[in-house]
């Protein structure tokens, strides 16, 4: 199994992660054939140009500037469909370079789901478990004679490991909601809505999505709400939070905004980066600006479907 | 009894030290890692240590390696180690320390039998006295790997389970009191498992222990 902090993201060129944060990566081929379509046509005027136009230099001006916006059509059309149709093996590799990362990704999110078993609801129940022997064997001794003092005891023991099970029963609850919550079932605007409602500071949500994105891309939506609008409640001290979540040229975008202290960061091993990790694996992007005093603006971009 | 607990998590110590106090015995010192652990056996001399075998800062071994250097280091301690789940390399690499000393002086018990607070106490007595207190799913877990099952197979129902109660530490007259039978009958069952495994019977309880353990692994 590799680990995660071996993890190296696919090497992308900045023009190329400006095209996918631009526009769909699956939408290349149609702009692709957009671009050669509209050179096809330029070079077509261009050639008409200079057979219907006469011997002088607006002509072959015209021409030319055909000729020019043309080939640069062409040529983009040409990169586009380069980029969309690359050669297999390097596809392959991307392929398995992001299929590692998906599988680390799960793997490292079992380990915390084991871990918050294991130190939370576990060690809880195995409380109450000693709570209830000790209360036993209390109860046990007291058959011959009964002793005030000890029925004081048998009574605290007992509201101890009552509260302790109420609390392994809490932390369970949250434990399966950080698996899958449920509420997303009902979609990502309903799921949302009950955690802004849940959120202290208090937060103004703006839901703007026509279509549903995939379940994959909502899950981690609401993840990323979630880890961010704890973070505000956790580290920011701020009175007040937005969360927004909108589509924007194709991509879903998540923005948390605070009037909190700042200086969030993404630091190793952090809230943050476990988060940009997981955005990654669906070639999303995390952006954080967060001057010291605030305010902070946390935005998370998605592909609508993964 | 002097004891000193090792446990991560707060809710468990506060649990276990509650336990133990209550059943009159003296809890020394209280840690939450194995550096602490080390540290407070080196000053206390306690005589026994309970360690749980996750703890931080890797959160995978950290106790039970400590729990081998302080049987290695100080052989008055015994150390009855637990945790959430039974490791099979766990048991080995125990039982592995223990018979380095003529004392076995090592338990290991899933956590959740803490829950039974006179059983606990009393495993860890033996434990501190240099006897040995293995979890049932340990036992069961050896019988499963044994290679020995024609040796087992030639053993009544009720050997096995005699076998299996010794192999977890106990006496005879707690296995008596367990099986409803007389210590007599027990004393029985053992020598009939001694002959028919080809076992030299012993007297001491530790060391028929770890004479079976030894046949069960081998």
């Amino acid at each position: 199994m590799r680990v995660l902090d071996g993890y190296v993201p696919p090497q992308r060129s900045v023009l190329e992660r400006i095209l996918i944060r631009s526009w769909e990566y699956r939408r290349l081929p149609v702009w692709a054939g957009g671009r050669i379509g509209v050179g096809i046509v330029l070079v077509g005027l261009g050639v008409v140009t200079l057979s219907l136009g006469g011997n002088d230099w607006a002509t072959y001006g015209w021409t030319m500037a055909f000729l020019a916006a043309g080939a640069a059509n062409l040529a983009f059309g040409y990169w586009f469909i380069a980029i969309a149709y690359r050669p297999l093996p390097q596809r392959v590799r991307e392929l398995e370079r992001s299929r590692a990362h998906l599988v680390d990704d799960s793997a490292a999110r079992l380990r915390r789901i084991e871990r918050d078993l294991h130190d939370g609801a576990q060690a809880q129940m195995v409380a109450v478990t000693m709570k209830l022997g000790l209360a036993i064997k209390k109860l046990a001794g007291m058959t011959g004679e009964t002793g005030q003092t000890d029925l004081e005891r048998v009574l605290e023991l007992v509201v101890a490991a009552h509260g302790g099970a109420k609390e392994a029963i809490t932390e369970l609850r949250d434990l399966a909601r950080g698996i899958h919550p449920h509420v997303l079932d009902q979609g990502l605007g309903t799921a949302l809505a009950t955690l802004a409602a849940r959120s202290n500071p208090p937060v103004d949500l703006v839901v703007d999505l026509a279509e549903r994105p995939s379940a994959a891309i909502e899950t981690i939506a609401y993840f990323c709400a979630a880890e961010l609008l704890t973070n505000v409640t956790k580290h920011s001290g701020a009175r007040h939070a937005t969360l927004e979540v909108v589509r924007v040229a194709g991509l879903l975008q998540v923005r948390v905004r605070d009037d909190g202290c700042g200086g969030a960061r993404v630091e190793a091993r952090g809230g943050l980066a476990g988060l940009a990790e997981r955005i990654r694996t669906v070639d999303g992007k995390l952006q954080v600006t967060s001057p010291p005093g605030g305010p902070s603006v946390v935005t998370v971009e998605l592909p609508s479907r993964a | 009894m002097r004891i000193v607990i090792a446990e991560d998590s707060a809710v468990m110590r506060a649990g276990l030290a509650e336990i133990l106090a209550d059943s009159d015995h003296q809890v020394v010192a209280a840690v939450g890692n194995a550096d602490d652990l080390l540290a407070a056996v080196e000053e206390h001399h306690p005589d026994a240590a309970v360690v749980d075998v996750r703890m931080p800062p890797g959160y995978t071994d950290e106790g039970l390696r400590a729990a081998i250097a302080i049987r290695r280091d100080h052989p008055a301690t015994g150390v009855l180690v637990f945790s959430q789940y039974i490791e099979t390399r766990y048991t080995a690499d125990l039982l592995g320390a223990a018979s380095g000393n003529g004392a076995a002086g090592v338990g290991y018990l899933l956590k959740d039998r803490v829950a039974d607070v006179e059983e606990f106490v009393e495993a860890l007595s033996r434990v501190a006295a240099g006897g040995t207190a293995l979890d049932p799913e340990v036992v069961t877990q050896l019988f499963g790997a044994s290679r020995h099952t024609d040796g087992l197979g030639a053993l009544t129902a009720r050997e096995r389970d005699v076998l299996a109660l010794m192999a977890e530490g106990r006496s005879n007259g707690a296995i008596a009191a367990t099986l409803v039978i007389s210590e007599r009958s027990v004393e029985k069952h053992v020598a009939n498992i001694f002959s028919r495994l080809g076992l030299a019977p012993s007297d001491a309880d530790h060391r028929r222990v770890l004479a079976v353990l030894r046949y069960l692994a081998s």
